[in-house]
C-alpha cells in the first residue's frame, strides 16, 4: 500500500532534465506501474465476479431450452410466464414518484436550511441528521398499522409516501448543502428587483442547482428502486410487488428457476447501471449520500 | 417526543429565520425579514409534516408498543417495561446484539481499508485508471437483490461454483451458508463487498482535495513513503474518514437485506442481527411488543451515538 502514496510527486521522470539516472527511474517507474495495472486487474476480475455470473447465465439456456450457446430466450419466457413486466412498471411507478416528490419536498426545505440564521433552523437540521440515522425497522411497524387503517398496505402509494418520508432527510442535507455554494448576492440583486422570496428561490437559486437537484435525485432513485425491507413488510398480492420482491418470489419454490431469475435480476440491475453511466459525476454524489453529515 | 420536538422547531420557524445579515438599511430589512419569514414557513412545511407523519408519530407510537403486550391487530394492556426487562434478559437479544456489533466492525473497518487501498492505487498513474474506478463502483450500483441472488448461486449449495472449485482442489467442500461460524464469514464478506465502493468514493473525493507540495517539502526533508502516508494523507483526509466511519456504521447496524437475503439470519440464527431479530418477533412471531422493543433499544444507542458525532464533526470543522 505504502509504495502507492506517493507517487505523484516523486516517480515519473523528471521534466526537463535527462540523463542515466533518471532514465533508470522511469523504467522503475514503468515497472510499477504495470505492476499496480496487475494488481488493479485481479482485484477488479476478482470483484466482479458475482456481476459477470448473473449476466452470463442471464442469457445461458435454461434447462428446458434447446438453444445453445447464447440466448435471449430467458428474458422473453420471464416476461411471459411471470408477472415480471406488472413489476417492472410498479417499480418505475414508485421510483420516479419518489424522486419527484423528494425533491419537490427536499428543495424548498433545503433552501431554508442554507439560508436561516435561527437556532430553530439549525435544530431541525439536527433533528434531520438524527432521524436519518434511526433505523427505519422501528417506524415501519407502527407505520404498518397506521396504513393498515388507510388502506395504505399492499398499496403502491403507500410505499412512496415512507419512501418519500425516509428520503427526505438526507435529501433535505444534500439541497441545503448545495445551495450553501450558490452566493447569496443573486438573491439579493433579485429582491432588490422587486423579487419575491419565493420567486428569487425558483427563479433564480433553483434555476442554477441542477447539479444538485440531480444528485439528489439519484440518491431517492437509488433507495426507492432498490429497497427490500419496506416492500416485504407492506406488500402482499402478487401483482403488487415491485422488482424485488419479484425476484425474490423465485426462491420460493423449491427448484429455483437460476437461468429465468438471473435474466429478471439483469433487468433490474440495468436502470441504476444506466443512471450511473450516464451521471456518473452527480451520481458519486447522490451515491455518498449523506456526505454532508458533517455540515 | 419528537412530536413535541418538530411542533416547538415549527413555531420557532414561524417566530423568526430571516436570510443572513446582508447589510441594508433597516426599514428594508425589517420588511423582508417579515415576508421572509411567512415564505420560510410555507417553504419548509411540507417537510416538517413529512418528518412528523413519516419519523416523529411511529417513534411514539413505537414507545407505546414497546410497553404494551400488543400484536399487529389492537394495542393491548399496558405492561411497562417488561418486554424490555424481558428483552435484555433474553439470549436471543445479545447474540443479536453481539452479530451486530462483529458485522458492523468488519462492515466499517473491512469496507475502509479495502476502499482506502484502492483509492490510493488509484490516485497514482495506471493504464485504464479511470475505467477501473468506474467498474469497481459496480458492487454499490447492483440492488442487493441482485447481488445477493447472484451470491447465492455461487455459495449457496454444496453444488454451488465456490463450493465445487474447493471440492476439485481437495479442500473439502465448505458450507457457506449451512456452518454457522462460516455463514457469519460469508455475510461480512458480502456486505465489505458491497461497501467498500463507497469507501472508495469518500477517499478518493478527500484525496483528490490534498495539496500535493506539502508531499514535495515532506520527501525534502527526508520522510519515508510510509511516514508520509501515516503523518500526512491520514490526517489530511481524517474529517472524512470520520464521516465515512459514521455513515458506514449507521449503514451496517440498520442493514437488513444484506443478511436477511443471502441467509435469512440463519443457520441457527449466527447471522441474525438486531434488525432481523425484531423484523422476526414482530412478523414472523406475531410479538409486536418485544419486537418494537429491541427495535426501539437500538434506536436509542444510535441516537445518542449519532448526537455525539454530530457534536464532533461539528467542532473538528469549525477548527
Amino acid at each position: 500500500m505504502s509504495a502507492v502514496v506517493h507517487a505523484h510527486p516523486q516517480s515519473g521522470p523528471v521534466l526537463g532534465v535527462t540523463g542515466k539516472p533518471n532514465r533508470a527511474l522511469s523504467d522503475a517507474g514503468l515497472r510499477g506501474r504495470w505492476w499496480r495495472f496487475a494488481l488493479i486487474l485481479a482485484i477488479t476480475a476478482v470483484v466482479l465476479v458475482p456481476i459477470m455470473v448473473t449476466v452470463v447465465l442471464a442469457v445461458t439456456p435454461g434447462p428446458t431450452s434447446t438453444a445453445t450457446g447464447f440466448t435471449l430466450e430467458n428474458f422473453g419466457s420471464v416476461f411471459s410466464e411471470t408477472l415480471a413486466s406488472t413489476w417492472l412498471q410498479n417499480s418505475l411507478i414508485t421510483t420516479l414518484s419518489t424522486v419527484t416528490v423528494a425533491v419537490a419536498v427536499a428543495a424548498p426545505a433545503g433552501y431554508v436550511l442554507s439560508r436561516g440564521r435561527s437556532k430553530a433552523v439549525s435544530g431541525y437540521s439536527l433533528l434531520l441528521f438524527v432521524m436519518q440515522s434511526l433505523p427505519i425497522i422501528t417506524s415501519v411497524v407502527p407505520l404498518f398499522i397506521l396504513f393498515a387503517g388507510m388502506g395504505l398496505v399492499d398499496n403502491l402509494m403507500g410505499l412512496t409516501i415512507i419512501y418519500v418520508g425516509s428520503t427526505m432527510t438526507v435529501a433535505t442535507w444534500m439541497m441545503a448543502a448545495y445551495f450553501d455554494s450558490i452566493p447569496i448576492s443573486l438573491e439579493e440583486a433579485s429582491w432588490i428587483d422587486g423579487c419575491s422570496v419565493f420567486g428569487s428561490f425558483t427563479k433564480v437559486v433553483l434555476r442554477n442547482s441542477l447539479p444538485g437537484v440531480l444528485s439528489t435525485a439519484i440518491f431517492a432513485f437509488l433507495l426507492a428502486w432498490n429497497d427490500y425491507l419496506v416492500a416485504i413488510v407492506f406488500l402482499r398480492s402478487t401483482e403488487i410487488f415491485t422488482l424485488p420482491m419479484g425476484v425474490q418470489s423465485f426462491f420460493q419454490q423449491n427448484q429455483t428457476d437460476w437461468t429465468s431469475v438471473m435474466a429478471l435480476a439483469v433487468v433490474m440491475m440495468l436502470p441504476p447501471i444506466i443512471v450511473f453511466a450516464a451521471l456518473n459525476k452527480y451520481f458519486s454524489v447522490g451515491g455518498i449520500g449523506g456526505s454532508l453529515a458533517g455540515r | 417526543m419528537a412530536l413535541t420536538t418538530a411542533q416547538t422547531g415549527l413555531s420557532r420557524a414561524r417566530r423568526g429565520v430571516a436570510p443572513g445579515g446582508s447589510g441594508k438599511p433597516a426599514n428594508r430589512k425589517s420588511k423582508l425579514s417579515s415576508q421572509t419569514r411567512k415564505t420560510f414557513f410555507w417553504l419548509l412545511l411540507p417537510s416538517v409534516v413529512l418528518l412528523v407523519l413519516i419519523h416523529g408519530y411511529p417513534l411514539v407510537y413505537a414507545g407505546v408498543q414497546a410497553t404494551h403486550d400488543g400484536s399487529l391487530l389492537d394495542t393491548g394492556e399496558f405492561v411497562g417495561l417488561e418486554n424490555f426487562a424481558n428483552v435484555l434478559s433474553s439470549e436471543a437479544f445479545w447474540k443479536a446484539a453481539r452479530f451486530t456489533l462483529l458485522f458492523t466492525i468488519v462492515g466499517v473497518f473491512g469496507s475502509w481499508l479495502l476502499g482506502l487501498g484502492l483509492a490510493l492505487l488509484l490516485r497514482t498513474k495506471i493504464p485504464a485508471g479511470g475505467l477501473f474506478k468506474v467498474l469497481l463502483l459496480l458492487p454499490w450500483v447492483v440492488p442487493v437483490v441482485v447481488s445477493s441472488t447472484a451470491w447465492n448461486w455461487l455459495v449457496g449449495t454444496p453444488d454451488s461454483l465456490i463450493p465445487s472449485i474447493f471440492r476439485n482442489l481437495g479442500l473439502g467442500t465448505p458450507l457457506f451458508l449451512a456452518d454457522p461460524t462460516l455463514a457469519a464469514i460469508t455475510v461480512m464478506v458480502f456486505k465489505v463487498w458491497i461497501s467498500f465502493p463507497f469507501m472508495m468514493m469518500m477517499t478518493s473525493a478527500a484525496l483528490a482535495s490534498v495539496d500535493t507540495t506539502v508531499y514535495e517539502a515532506a520527501s525534502m526533508d527526508g520522510a519515508s513513503r510510509w511516514q508520509q502516508f501515516s503523518q500526512l494523507t491520514l490526517p489530511l483526509i481524517a474529517r472524512s474518514t470520520y464521516i465515512s466511519w459514521i455513515l458506514m456504521t449507521i449503514f451496517c447496524v440498520n442493514d437488513f437485506p444484506t443478511i436477511y437475503l443471502l441467509t435469512g439470519g440463519g443457520p441457527v440464527d449466527a447471522t441474525t442481527s438486531l434488525v432481523v431479530l425484531a423484523y422476526r418477533t414482530v412478523f414472523q412471531d406475531f410479538q409486536t411488543g418485544p419486537g418494537v422493543a429491541i427495535a426501539f433499544l437500538m434506536t436509542i444507542t444510535l441516537v445518542v451515538v449519532s448526537v455525539i458525532l454530530y457534536r464532533q464533526i461539528r467542532k473538528s470543522s469549525v477548527e
